[in-house]
């Protein structure tokens, strides 16, 4: 069977069975899905398969011969990163990183199918992709950045909406 | 100082949103073996047989390591710092927790090592567990540890965390009330997205390079090398990228036994601890039973505060006498109290080890505080936030352990959680700074606290 990642098309030498993150990972070396849990819980694994996203660690390829797969690799380079990247740089919307694969896979599908800036769709269109650095706030805020057209400056990080400056008089 | 206020863009950024952030799972060395651990079915139990036979003769099996093969098999992680060591690499007669580890086996693949984990003889003589800390303490309790059910080595070989200041007596004497409460906050699982995992490589200079995924890179350093018996120049550790630790990852975990592997063997190892793994087998947050008594008058001042900590370590020490320690320093939470009387014991059991997350010693005691504030706001029909200005830290005051506060925050926080609350403050108390105690702020029992800030 061939599997077309990313634009490239490969043979697969893993059995039907084998998980899909199975083989990006460990046959074809593509590292950005994570083995969060392995048990479709934590959203961390998430890939396009023919645009829908996909958790690749419930998904035997046996049943995706000739698909086309995308992962975060295959939205932007760091030369040519698309807006989503650019947001969740600006937006300090990646804090360790391991979430951000599937978050950004997801928000990638949302906002192809026409999402819209409403923190409450960008919340259940994420719904499933767990971040225990707990940096959700930052997240919504660039998915809803991309929706709303903003450009970003990569030089410096946005302030978040979510957040208020509590002061004081210190 | 350009950075400081400044919003400076991540210096990995741009590597998180291209997928090209190389966690120590997406290290690939070829030839790199999966390894996987028998762990304890068991809470408390003896080890009467252990057959490892099969499995080391399974094809595509490379190393079984068991604690035979550790050079030094208990070593502490603050061992450096005085704190006797208690708990063996990989158990050696007896299991104290479900999912100890008695044995790691380094295989081809992920299913041969599943293989032969189960193809490992053992018995067990399962015995009675003891998981109720306050049990702990009751003469026919299960026997846990080998120093006894609590940590016996605070300095001057104390078995308790002390604290002693003014006179409780005396404010108990004065108080109008006393209010007691008891505090138990539960453990919690860290949960890092990215699972326990370390790869180690042995390289044809004699050194092993280790990938960790560790918090704290050198403790795994001094660890391994403590456990291998082997200078610091044999060790390459390469670390810093964590997919999530909030304290889980402090403890060395894997790369141990992973080092050992891959010196038996000859070959990198790699060990990638499942989701179940991480939920069952890894440190957790501990659980705290805290009870307060607290000397009250009623207008809301707190006198003096008696207090008993009860420190769910599990079944071994490992970071507990330190967080237990900090713990009982902040054991006022963020008000000033005068005379205290703390006993705190980090108590054994036969959960996994706990150990830090999220400050460590302190949340829980900040939990209990403040519940205990308000139940005190509460029985003496007060406002809340009052009880808790007119307690605060401030300027000059001392912390339990006669640290002399410089930059007390207690009162701004106050101030802006109530204006979040949009509750409107008495103008007294909503003109009220964290400046030294004068006044109506300086009653007679706090002023053996105030000290001059600038003699320390």
């Amino acid at each position: 069977m061939n599997l077309t990642v990313n634009g490239r098309t490969h043979d697969v030498e893993s059995g039907p069975l084998a998980t899909l993150l199975h083989v990006l990972r460990e046959e074809l070396g593509v590292t950005s899905p994570k083995a969060g849990c392995e048990q479709g819980g934590c959203g961390a694994c998430t890939v396009l398969v023919d645009g829908e996203p996909q958790r690749a660690c419930l998904t035997p390829v046996g049943a995706l011969d000739g698909a086309s797969v995308t992962t975060v690799e295959g939205l932007g380079a760091p030369e040519s990163l698309s807006p989503l990247q650019q947001a969740f740089t600006h937006h300090y919307a990646a804090q360790c990183g391991f979430c951000t694969s599937g978050m950004m896979i997801a928000a990638d599908a949302y906002l192809k199918r026409g999402g819209t800036d409403d923190r409450e769709a960008i919340q259940e269109a994420l719904a499933g992709h767990v971040c225990r650095c707990t940096g959700y706030v930052k997240i919504i805020d660039a998915v809803a950045a991309v929706a709303r057209g903003d450009s970003f400056d990569l030089t410096v990080t946005a302030a978040s909406a979510g957040m208020t400056n509590l002061g004081g008089d210190v | 100082m350009k950075a400081v206020g400044a919003r400076l863009p991540r210096y990995d950024g741009i590597e998180h949103v291209t997928g090209r952030t190389t966690y120590v799972d997406d290290v690939r060395v070829p030839g790199t073996l999966w390894a996987k651990a028998l762990r304890s079915p068991l809470h408390s139990a003896t080890i009467t047989s252990f057959d490892a036979s099969k499995a080391e003769a399974m094809p595509g099996v490379h190393a079984v390591i068991t604690h035979a093969d550790v050079p030094l098999l208990e070593y502490g992680h603050l061992s450096a710092l005085g704190i006797p060591a208690d708990e063996p690499l990989l158990a050696k007669d007896e299991v104290r927790y479900k999912g100890q580890p008695i044995a790691v086996v380094a295989a081809e693949d992920e299913e041969t090592a599943m293989a032969a984990v189960e193809a490992i003889d053992i018995e067990l003589d399962e015995r009675t567990p003891l998981f109720d800390i306050r049990r702990a303490f009751d003469s026919d309790a299960p026997k846990v540890h080998q120093w006894g059910n609590w940590y016996t080595h605070f300095e001057g070989e104390m078995d308790r965390r002390q604290i002693r200041k003014g006179s409780v007596e005396d404010a108990f004497d004065k108080a109008d009330t006393i209010v007691q409460g008891v505090y138990r906050p539960a453990a919690i699982e860290h949960v890092p997205l990215e699972t326990q995992v370390a790869l180690v490589v042995p390289e044809a200079s004699g050194r092993l390079t280790i990938y960790s995924c560790t918090q704290a890179l050198y403790f795994s350093m001094g660890v391994v090398a403590a456990h291998l018996q082997v200078p610091l120049n044999k060790l390459k550790v390469v670390g810093g990228t964590v997919g999530g630790g909030f304290g889980g990852k402090v403890d060395t975990a894997s790369e141990t036994m992973c080092a050992l592997l891959a010196q038996k063997s000859g070959r990198p190892v790699k060990w990638r601890w499942t989701r179940e793994e991480e939920f069952l087998c890894s440190s957790t947050r501990a659980p705290w039973h805290m009870e307060i008594a607290d000397a009250v008058t009623k207008d809301g001042w707190i006198l003096g505060r008696k207090m008993l900590t009860l420190h769910d370590s599990g079944a071994y020490a490992r970071f507990s006498p330190y967080g237990l320690t900090k713990h009982s320093f902040h054991h006022t939470g963020a008000y000033t109290i005068p005379n205290l009387d703390f006993d705190g014991y980090v108590v054994f059991t036969n959960r996994v080890p706990t150990t830090a997350m999220r400050g460590f010693g302190v949340t829980s005691v900040s939990f209990a505080t403040e519940t205990h504030m308000s139940r005190i706001a509460d029985v003496l029909g007060l406002d809340p936030y009052e009880v808790r200005l007119k307690n605060a830290n401030r300027i000059g005051d001392t912390s339990p352990n006669r640290i002399v506060y410089t930059d007390p925050s207690t009162v701004s926080v106050v101030k802006a959680l109530a204006g979040g609350m949009d509750v409107e403050l008495q103008p007294d108390y909503a003109a009220m700074t964290r400046d030294p105690r004068e006044g109506d702020l300086l009653p007679e029992h706090l002023v053996s606290q105030i000290a001059n800030p600038e003699d320390h």
